[in-house]
């Protein structure tokens, strides 16, 4: 093997070819089958290090194509029914036209109406934000992925079929479009095509959203049409609010993992501690994502080792929604999104705890301490933090004994979207894998201006048809590229490298793109959360916490 | 003739200044709504107790705001190609907006026979720098692929527009006045004055095309980018992170808000109750399966 990669041979196809066949605005109304665009490999932005001769995404059998709606890019992520007639097909025209009407009515969407209808109004089409958006440039710059695309198709619909003399309007500026079902179907997939990072509402110079804009289609289609993917709604939201956990984990079942963290910090510390639950008047509160707890053990584990090293007063709740720190609704329902938010409040406040502490989930951050806080109202609105200044306070100011040189091996860190951007936590992390990790080494670009895993917005755990292919090869592909070029220099699978992910579903997406790409065995690349460098540095622990076999 | 381009060019001023308080009014009626801002850095909440406690002060806010609209700093650092032209108009049309001021200040409070030959290269200097931007966006916007797309053809005509407006005005200055502030001083001094009817009722061709120009901008102006960028940029994707406080103004609002009944239709939604009942209630929860 050489050494080193430098190898990103595979060129795009030239730009030129690709103006030619440039799919405009009103071409989301076609009524053919055909997709608007075919996905190839040829087109996509080559990746360092591996002989990138990518496989093509799996395509629909022709029953599924018979059944769902896959004609905006061959793709179903929502596994959307074709209406049986035309009446069928009117009256969905009629109820998406009846939804926008609310998204643009003040009393009817007051929870996002002002910076939606910014958002709507101030672009300029200056196209600044597209080498912004991951999934644009991944693609080989595919219109329908250009970050403004969607917009733009709400634009014109508003346009036409809400504003007085629209039609005749859109016409003369010849922006017309056609409201049929071609459009929303597409419209609906398109909605989920974004991971709603936000990078391209970073870049504009005017502050318009395309990434809220995205978020605002989401929701028209949940809460007007009741469309939205399984995964999020029924198996998520949904099933959280029956079940306490997105995961489907009962009270009951909860219990029985915690007697399993308990075996699991034995085995990896040789001492037995009880993991506090449901502890009246602890200081802290402290909610998982509940995957950790069926995934990634070891991140709950090396929580309570280093809290209990710390002589923390915290506690784990088992009451239902008490041990779940996601909030599906985040992404496409703000209904659903205050239920959840309200249930894990209530947790904390029959606990009678000090505050509530989230574990490492981006999204769960973003949503409990920002966006929740003005649903919150007199007792409800209770205190809430992120994990990290508390870490950081920790291993910074030496409360517990560490030696950096157990973690002598490469490391990176991925910069959660919902943390860093749309939270502005990006030091106290720094800070840690600094004094713990002799080899950390930034990914470029990093901080505010990272990229998404690819897995946002509930990316990561939708795997409907060949939904996650698309995932996998289009939304992470940036990602995958920045991790091997951190590491390009120290590739050979002898040296020992770690993606740090501290956020549930950047760990998902970034487990299958190491595997799916076969570099996180090949290049021995691992991946993992913040607390488990932590722990893999106490002095106080004998075996290596975390382990590379 | 006069008279017409007398009311359209006061018209013009009362409907600028009745659009742009409507659109005052309409952002500041505005429900409140969830917060959504995005962070250029490091923020409040790596502070332990961070999530009650405020960003950015007001000053720290204005000094920002100043930067960003005097350098147009976002667009140096996300698209250079296209900041250069953008910077020169922009810079063109601050100086000439000031240039209007003081002209108008200067035609009434100083001797207008010892006007400086500064005033003139400050005007000429502002609309040659708004000329060469405003003809160099023109031109990226016809020849850039990615600047064509999705932009309006309404705005080839606006900028095409905006090219007359200052061709207009370099002929009434340099032809119509001579290039003389003097002249120029006087005339201008009898407009704001109106002690000179004659030449208000029936102006030469050159002034009054250039003060009709000058109204369909004042039209313009309350739907420009300048007032959305204000209040959207400014006030809520940067810097909404006001924490809603016990006892607040933004507690007694949301509280507000969340008695308002929920319209949306989906199953899983019991459409008609207000937002404070909807949100607490779990059962009912019909999946939304496809649809």
């Amino acid at each position: 093997m050489e050494r080193g990669c430098d190898r990103s041979k595979r060129s795009y196809r030239s730009t030129r070819s690709l103006r030619k066949e440039r799919t405009k605005i009103h071409d989301i109304s076609r009524k053919k089958e055909e997709g608007l665009l075919n996905i190839l490999p040829q087109d996509w932005m080559p990746l360092p290090c591996l002989d990138d001769h990518p496989s093509p995404i799996k395509p629909l059998t022709e029953e599924q194509k018979e059944r769902v709606e896959s004609s905006l890019d061959g793709i179903s992520a929502l596994g959307l029914p074709k209406p049986k007639n035309k009446e069928e097909e009117k009256k969905l025209v009629e109820s998406f036209l009846r939804g926008l009407k609310k998204l643009l009515s003040q009393n009817d969407n007051w929870t996002f109406w002002q910076p939606l209808i910014h958002s709507l109004e101030s672009c300029v089409k200056c196209q600044t934000c597209n080498d912004a958006c991951p999934i644009y440039v991944s693609s080989g710059k595919q219109e329908i992925y250009r970050p403004t695309y969607r917009g733009e198709v709400l634009r014109r619909i508003i346009n036409k079929y809400l504003k007085k003399g629209g039609r005749t309007l859109s016409k003369l500026k010849g922006e017309d479009i056609e409201l049929n079902w071609a459009t929303i179907a597409r419209l609906a997939e398109l909605a989920y095509r974004c991971t709603l990072c936000r990078r391209c509402a970073q870049w504009c110079p005017l502050g318009s959203d395309n990434g809220l804009i995205t978020r605002e289609i989401r929701k028209l289609f949940s809460q007007e049409m009741g469309i939205a993917p399984k995964e999020v709604h029924d198996a998520g939201t949904v099933q959280h609010l029956k079940v306490g956990a997105s995961t489907g984990i009962s009270p009951q079942a909860f219990e029985n993992m915690i007697e399993f963290m308990e075996d699991e910090i034995e085995e990896k510390t040789g001492k037995r501690i009880k993991v506090p639950v449901d502890r009246e008047e602890a200081d802290i509160l402290l909610i998982h994502n509940s995957g950790e707890f069926m995934s990634w053990i070891e991140n709950p584990v090396a929580f309570a080792i280093l809290f209990e090293a710390a002589g923390l007063r915290w506690t784990l709740s088992s009451e239902i929604y008490g041990y779940e720190a996601t909030n599906y609704g985040t992404w496409y329902d703000d209904i659903q999104f205050a239920r959840i938010a309200l249930k894990q409040i209530e947790v904390a406040k029959k606990l009678k705890v000090k505050k509530i502490v989230m574990g490492e989930c981006g999204h769960a951050h973003k949503g409990l301490i920002i966006i929740a806080d003005r649903i919150l109202v007199d007792d409800m609105n209770f205190p809430r933090e992120s994990f990290l200044p508390l870490l950081a306070e920790l291993v910074c100011n030496d409360k517990i004994k560490l030696d950096p040189a157990r973690n002598n091996f490469f490391v990176t860190l991925h910069d959660p979207c919902n943390m860093v951007r749309l939270m502005g936590i990006v030091e106290p992390q720094r800070q840690i894998l600094k004094k713990i990790c002799p080899q950390f080494r930034e990914m470029e670009p990093h901080g505010v201006e990272n990229y998404c895993c690819g897995g946002g917005s509930g990316f990561a755990i939708m795997s409907n048809m060949n939904f996650p292919d698309w995932r996998v090869h289009l939304s992470g592909r940036m990602k995958l590229k920045q991790i091997l070029n951190v590491f390009q220099d120290v590739i050979e699978p002898e040296n020992k490298k770690y993606v740090c992910a501290p956020c549930s579903n950047c760990k998902g997406q970034i487990r299958d793109l190491l595997s799916d790409y076969n570099v996180g065995e090949k290049y021995k690349i691992r991946y993992g959360g913040l607390v488990e460098l932590v722990v893999n540095a106490m002095v106080d622990i004998e075996k290596p916490f975390i382990e590379w076999e | 003739m006069g008279g017409v381009i007398l009311f359209i060019f006061y018209g013009s001023i009362l409907f600028c200044v009745i659009a742009s308080i409507i659109k005052i009014v309409k952002y500041t009626t505005a429900p409140l709504h969830l917060r959504w801002e995005l962070y250029r850095g490091s923020s409040v909440y790596e502070l332990p107790d961070g999530w009650n406690k405020a960003n950015l002060t007001f000053w720290q806010k204005l000094k920002t705001v100043i930067l960003d609209v005097s350098f147009l700093r976002e667009y140096y650092h996300r698209n250079k190609k296209f900041w250069t032209f953008l910077y020169l108009f922009h810079v063109g049309l601050y100086l000439l907006i000031f240039w209007h001021a003081w002209i108008f200040i200067r035609a009434i409070t100083g001797n207008m026979e010892s006007a400086s030959i500064l005033g003139l290269v400050w005007g000429h200097g502002a609309t040659v720098l708004a000329f060469m931007g405003g003809a160099g966006i023109l031109i990226q916007r016809i020849i850039n692929e990615d600047l064509k797309v999705y932009y309006p053809s309404i705005h080839y005509v606006k900028w095409i527009f905006m090219l007359v407006t200052v061709l207009g005005a370099f002929y009434a200055v340099d032809v119509h006045f001579n290039a003389q502030m003097p002249t120029l001083l006087k005339y201008v001094r009898g407009q704001v004055t109106f002690q000179d009817l004659e030449h208000k009722l029936h102006p030469a061709l050159a002034p009054a095309s250039h003060v009709l120009f000058a109204s369909v901008w004042l039209i313009y102006f309350p739907f420009s980018h300048i007032m959305q960028l204000f209040f959207r940029y400014y006030h809520h994707l940067r810097w909404d992170d006001v924490p809603n406080a016990r006892g607040s103004g933004i507690e007694r609002r949301v509280k507000e808000l969340l008695d308002l009944p929920i319209t949306w239709s989906a199953p899983h939604i019991q459409s008609g109750k207000k937002w404070k009942e909807v949100a607490t209630e779990v059962k009912d929860l019909t999946g939304v399966q496809g649809r």
